[in-house]
């Protein structure tokens, strides 16, 4: 059995720790409450667009160059991967990082680009067989990517495609649901798959298009791309806030259970202690008196 | 009291207005033009510019806004558009400093896609600052 001075130093360690869980189960939480909003509101306007788009793709006779497939063209695919800059946040960086592993193994046919935003990602990728094929990192911190800087990674990605640098973009991030449940996800950004703008509702008769329906697309195309990136972007940022949190609550009642064991062997050890002690002194005087 | 209309204004980090709406006014890419209520289905850009709406008190209510796209859909309308603002929100402090560095970017820029930015910057602050001068 170990003696009370070393369960005792246990248990003061495991204490510092259940306070530094705890301390980051909350700044977790207050940054989830904050990108949660962000999250909701890149939505409605993600959701916006979308409805304006399916209207508009309606109206509009023929294709556009970003729908026809350019894959078979150009056999490259670039891999756009989303993770977080720091781990303690349970399986939400591996999570992705193997499905988007899967994805490049499946490519046998094709020549596979990698860009990623994360610090985690890009240690997991640098090291590996799949170091190569690192086209870009984006070395700044994931939560400090804004709107604005998005952007320009879309006019790039955009035009990397027109100029058929590559002939597929998909996008691998973590689409939150709720804070207990988020999917690893991949998403085409790059073409454009017309199903997706198969309208449900009818619009209610034919729109007037300023300047026509064919240059009005050609301005919201970008600015859809653009949106779509940064809602990855955000569930991302969200998924992996939650995820922490979770793991952090996780952390803190297994150091509060250990806590518990822990004291409760400090005193059967104390116990046995003084139980000991008492046998001494009693067995002592015993035979102090029989002599 | 005249009819009403749901407008609302989103952008990518939030939705900065959402009423019930007499008329909106607004810069398109094709020029100037009003919508009140029973507005014809349209779709159409917008420039980067002042957009003025009469809410359902006839209050007039100013928003500057950089550019975007502009929908009506059966008394719907909806303003897409990269950024917003209010007159009350501005700080006209850090939008003047944007200017100066727009200005000088504009000035000794090297590339043309720098220029470009510096063009936008500068228009958007001075949109901007037009909304508070009036």
């Amino acid at each position: 059995m170990q003696s009370t001075r070393e369960i005792k130093q246990r248990i003061r360690s495991i204490t510092s720790i259940k306070q530094i869980t705890r301390a980051m189960e909350m700044v977790a939480a207050s940054r989830l409450k904050r990108v949660e909003s962000r999250v909701l509101a890149s939505r409605a306007y993600t959701e916006k667009m979308h409805m304006v788009l399916s209207h508009l793709v309606s109206s509009v006779e023929g294709t556009h160059p970003w729908f026809t497939e350019k894959e078979q063209k150009v056999p490259i695919v670039t891999v756009l991967l989303i993770t977080a800059d720091k781990g303690l946040c349970g399986a939400y960086n591996n999570n992705i990082i193997q499905k988007t592993l899967r994805f490049i193994r499946a490519q046998t046919d094709k020549k596979v680009k990698l860009i990623l935003i994360g610090r985690k990602g890009y240690l997991y990728f640098s090291k590996g067989e799949y170091a190569h094929m690192i086209e870009k990192y984006v070395p700044e911190s994931v939560e400090k990517i804004g709107y604005s800087q998005v952007q320009e990674l879309a006019v790039q990605l955009i035009k990397g495609y027109e100029e058929s640098e590559f002939g597929e973009l998909q996008v691998f991030f973590t689409k939150f649901h709720t804070v207990m449940q988020s999917f690893a996800t991949s998403m085409r950004l790059l073409p454009i798959e017309r199903d997706i703008f198969e309208s449900k509702e009818q619009p209610g008769g034919e729109y007037i298009f300023e300047p026509s329906a064919a240059q009005i697309l050609n301005n919201l195309f970008p600015k859809f791309i653009e949106t779509r990136l940064y809602q990855c972007l955000l569930e991302s940022l969200t998924s992996e806030y939650a995820a922490r949190r979770v793991a952090m609550i996780a952390a803190t009642e297994n150091a509060g259970e250990m806590i518990d064991e822990l004291v409760s062997s400090y005193n059967k050890a104390r116990q046995s202690a003084i139980t000991k002690e008492l046998l001494e002194v009693v067995s002592g005087a015993e035979a102090l008196v029989h002599r | 009291m005249a009819k009403t209309f749901t407008f609302e204004i989103i952008t990518p980090e939030r939705v900065v207005y959402s009423e019930h709406v007499q008329s909106v006014s607004a810069d398109g890419t094709e020029g100037s033009f009003g919508v009140l209520a029973d507005h014809a289905p349209l779709i159409t850009g917008l420039k980067t510019g002042i957009l003025t709406v009469r809410d359902s008190n006839n209050k007039t209510i100013r928003f500057a806004i950089d550019g975007g796209f502009f929908e009506v859909m059966a008394n719907n309308v909806v303003v897409l558009t990269d950024a917003c603002v209010t007159e009350g929100e501005i700080d006209v402090e850090k939008v003047r400093a944007e200017k100066v560095l727009a200005e000088k970017t504009l000035s000794s820029g090297e590339s043309a896609e720098e220029k470009q930015k510096a063009q936008a910057a500068l228009r958007r602050a001075n949109t901007w600052l037009g909304l508070v001068n009036k």
